[in-house]
């Protein structure tokens, strides 16, 4: 086992631990926290057990395990960004058109 | 009139507005400091923005708020730094009173004008010609008017200082009669100005709106 697995395998427990934290403070429901435990589970499979991945990235023609993980993991980076851009244009539009209304009642308040 | 923190000018700016106008809206654009106030004991029409959204999104309130309330025919842009002789209010509404849909207030490019902010001015004219075959002077400048006609064709939806190179491309865009009329140019140290950041963030804008608008 390597130092990288070790520590790979320490920061997805790390990130358990946060997912839990959030669950007890009722951040998260149970199906959101379900699903980052099993994601992370699967993250300490993986990092311990990278020969699992090695059928998956032949057929996919990876030469390494790691190669096709990076891939994967700019593809849900890439969507992650995606998503938050969309929701942060959308949230500033609705913040405009609502300081907008707001401004306008105001002053006809006052005629 | 948009307008942020600006209560060391905005009495003397209203002040001066009102003797050749009573029909100023002024727009606080989220100030922290009183100009919100100080405006209100000035003139009537006063919309507070309750936290700053940007020049280009006080404009659009100031603007929907007079064509919808205050069912006006046209509206003239002027900031509220003092940097619009508001002698020069006239000069638009003569043109507007002869149907003209769009009107820029031109600086005259004089040793008032520093000369970075010429080149950054020329380039973004010549750089939208190029791109839609229209040459507008003076994109920069904030003394423009508007028909409510040409509103509806030009309805920006940037919330900054974009908003004067939005307002161009669409007039260049949708190939709107405009004129144009010579203002005075005033400088201030606080003037506000284009930085390279903004130049890059103006290409990356004109060439999207090429494809979108």
């Amino acid at each position: 086992m390597s130092i990288f697995q070790i520590a790979a395998t320490l920061f997805a427990l790390f990130m358990m631990y946060v997912v839990t934290i959030h669950n007890r403070k009722k951040h998260i429901s149970i199906t959101e926290y379900s699903f980052w435990c099993t994601t992370w589970v699967m993250f300490i499979i993986i990092a311990l057990f990278p020969d699992l991945m090695l059928g998956i990235s032949g057929a996919l023609s990876f030469s390494r395990v790691f190669d096709l993980l990076i891939v994967i993991a700019l593809m849900i980076l890439t969507t992650i960004v995606f998503t938050s851009y969309m929701t942060h244009k959308e949230n500033t539009k609705k913040l405009e058109e609502l300081v907008r209304k707001f401004a306008i009642e105001k002053r006809n308040e006052k005629k | 009139m948009p307008g942020l923190n600006e209560q060391a000018y905005i009495n003397k700016v209203l002040k001066k507005t009102t003797k050749y106008t009573k029909n100023i809206i002024f727009v606080d654009d989220g100030s922290t400091d009183s100009t919100a106030i100080i405006a209100q004991k000035v003139i009537k029409h006063v919309l507070v923005h309750p936290v700053n959204l940007g020049k280009g999104a006080a404009l659009k309130t100031g603007t929907e708020y007079a064509f919808k309330n205050l069912n006006a025919d046209a509206v003239i842009f002027m900031d509220s730094d003092d940097q619009h002789d508001p002698k020069d209010l006239g000069l638009f509404k003569t043109k507007l009173n002869q149907d003209s849909q769009v009107v820029f207030g031109v600086r005259s490019f004089n040793k008032n004008m520093p000369l970075a902010r010429i080149l950054m001015n020329r380039f973004a004219s010549f750089f939208i010609l190029l791109i839609f075959g229209r040459y507008i002077p003076d994109i920069p400048s904030g003394y423009k008017a508007l028909s409510k006609k040409a509103y509806e064709k030009v309805v920006w939806e940037s919330r900054d200082y974009t908003i004067e190179l939005e307002l161009a491309v669409k007039v260049a865009r949708h190939n709107i009669p405009f004129t144009t009329v010579d203002i005075k140019t005033v400088y201030h140290d606080l003037d506000r100005g284009m930085t390279i950041l903004d130049v890059l963030r103006m290409i990356t804008n004109i060439i999207s709106w090429r494809f979108s608008i």
